[in-house]
C-alpha cells in the first residue's frame, strides 16, 4: 500500500477540485514537514501511531479490499484474521514509511540508520566481481528507499529506476497541478539515485551504471514501461514491464534479489544468491526463458513478508 | 543540423570521420529500429530523439548493434543520449575505438 492509498479507498472517475488526500497531502508537505526538521525519529513514529486510528477508519474499504486479495492468494494461505490483521499492519507501515521519508530527507539521515542489518553480501559481492554491474530485483516493499540510502552510505551506492510521477488516483485536481509537482521533488530529495523511466536517456544511464561496475535497482512487480510481457503473480494475471529483460540481455550483468524490510529502527536488507540467467537466441525467447524466475523470485518474496508490499492494491 | 546523407557535407579535415562510417552507423540505427528507410533518406538525429521518446529500451539496442557491428565497447562516459545524437562525433569516437583514424591508438 502506497502512502497515496493511506488516504482514501475510493476513486471517482473525474476527479474533484480539492480532495481529503490532497489536504492531508499538504499537511504533510508543508508544516509537518517544516516541523519535522526538529522532531526526532521517535516523535514522529509517537505521531504515526497516535494518527493511526483514524488512518485505519478511513483505510476500511482498502484494507477489505487487500484481505480479500490476500486470501484469494495462491500460496498465502492465510485464515481471514491473519489477512486481516496484515492488512491493518500495511496500513501502520504505509504511515511509519511517511515518518521515514521525513527521517531521509534530513542531512543527518545515517545516524538513525545505525542497527541496521545486511545479510548475504557475499552473494552481491560475487556477482560484482564479475564486473559486469548489478541489478537488484525487488518489489516495492516499504523499506526500499531506506535500503538503497543505506547501502550507499556503506560503499554501495545504487541507482533507482523508478516512475516520476506518484499516483495521482486519489488527488484532486488542484492537486494534480500543485501538490503533486512538490511531491515528485520531495521524494527526489528522499530517494536522490534516481533515474525516471519517462527519460530518453533512462536505459544508457542505466547501462553506464552497470558498465561502471554499479548497482541498479529495478522493481520487478512495475507495470510502467513502453514494453510489456504477461504473467501471473499470486495467481493474478499481470503486465511486467519488459525493459529488465533486454537491459540483463543487452548489458551481460548479474541479477541478485534483493529484500528490504522493517523501518528505519530495525531496517535488515537480504540479498539472494546470483539468478541463474538462460541464454537465449533473441529478445523474446530470452524474456519467456528468464520470465519465471524472476516473478518467483517476487512472489516468494511478497508471500513471506505480505505486510511489507505496497501494491496489493494494484495485484 | 540533422540532414539525410545525401546533403551532408563531406567530410573534409582530417579530424573528420570517414563517410563510410557515418553510413554504416545510419545503417545500424535502421536495423536495430526496423525502419522502412534509406540510409540516405534518414534524419537521424529527429529519429533517434523519436525512438528514445518512445522506448528507450530501442536506444539500448542500437548502442549494442553498433558495439556488435564495429566490435567495440562504448564506455560508460560516453553513454549520453546527445552524444549519441551527435553523428559526426560518434563516428569519431567509433573510428577511435576501432584504430581507424591515422593517428589513433589501435
Amino acid at each position: 500500500m502506497g502512502a497515496t492509498y493511506l488516504l482514501s479507498a475510493s476513486r471517482s472517475a473525474r476527479a474533484p477540485l480539492f480532495t481529503a488526500h490532497d489536504l492531508l497531502l499538504l499537511l504533510y508537505l508543508y508544516p509537518f514537514r517544516l516541523l519535522s526538521a526538529l522532531a526526532s525519529r521517535d516523535l514522529l513514529y509517537r505521531i504515526a501511531r497516535a494518527a493511526e486510528p483514524f488512518l485505519q477508519f478511513h483505510a476500511r474499504e482498502w484494507k477489505n479490499t487487500v484481505t480479500r486479495r490476500m486470501l484469494a492468494a495462491p500460496g498465502l494461505d492465510l485464515a481471514p484474521g491473519q489477512a486481516e490483521r496484515i492488512a491493518r499492519r500495511l496500513v501502520s507501515n504505509a504511515a511509519l514509511r511517511l515518518m521515514d521519508d521525513l527521517v531521509l530527507s534530513r542531512p543527518s539521515f545515517h545516524a538513525t540508520l545505525g542497527g541496521a542489518e545486511v545479510r548475504g553480501l557475499e552473494h552481491l559481492e560475487r556477482a560484482r566481481s564479475a564486473g559486469k554491474g548489478v541489478v537488484l530485483l525487488n518489489g516495492h516493499f516499504y523499506a526500499g528507499r531506506l535500503a538503497r540510502r543505506y547501502l550507499a552510505t556503506i560503499g554501495y551506492p545504487t541507482l533507482t529506476v523508478r516512475h516520476q510521477r506518484p499516483s495521482e488516483d486519489l488527488a484532486g485536481r488542484l492537486g494534480q497541478r500543485i501538490l503533486q509537482p512538490r511531491l515528485v521533488r520531495f521524494l527526489h530529495e528522499v530517494i536522490q539515485d534516481e533515474v525516471y523511466v519517462q527519460d530518453p536517456g533512462c536505459t544508457l544511464q542505466i547501462l553506464q551504471r552497470l558498465r561502471s561496475g554499479g548497482l541498479v535497482n529495478i522493481h520487478f512487480d512495475a507495470r510502467y514501461g513502453a514494453r510489456t510481457v504477461e504473467s501471473r503473480l499470486l495467481g493474478v494475471p499481470r503486465a511486467f514491464a519488459s525493459g529488465i529483460f533486454d537491459i540483463v540481455r543487452l548489458s551481460g550483468c548479474a541479477v541478485v534479489p534483493m529484500l528490504c524490510l522493517g523501518r528505519s529502527k530495525d531496517l535488515r536488507i537480504i540479498f539472494g544468491p546470483r539468478l541463474d540467467i538462460v541464454e537465449a537466441s533473441g529478445r523474446d525467447e530470452f524474456v519467456a526463458a528468464n520470465l519465471p524466475s524472476f516473478v518467483q523470485t517476487i512472489e516468494k518474496q511478497i508471500a513471506e513478508n505480505p505486510e511489507e508490499w505496497t501494491l496489493w492494491m494494484r495485484l | 543540423m540533422d540532414a539525410p546523407l545525401s546533403s551532408a557535407e563531406p567530410a573534409g579535415s582530417p579530424d573528420a570521420p570517414a563517410r563510410d562510417t557515418m553510413d554504416r552507423i545510419r545503417r545500424v540505427f535502421i536495423a536495430s529500429l526496423h525502419l522502412n528507410v534509406r540510409a540516405e533518406d534518414l534524419l537521424y538525429q529527429h529519429k533517434l530523439d523519436e525512438a528514445a521518446g518512445l522506448d528507450s529500451i530501442a536506444v539500448l539496442e542500437f548502442v549494442a548493434a553498433l558495439e556488435k557491428e564495429f566490435g567495440i565497447e562504448i564506455e560508460p562516459e560516453f553513454l549520453e543520449i546527445d552524444f549519441l545524437r551527435d553523428l559526426p562525433r560518434l563516428a569519431s569516437h567509433i573510428e577511435d575505438l576501432t584504430g581507424r583514424r591515422s593517428g589513433s591508438p589501435s
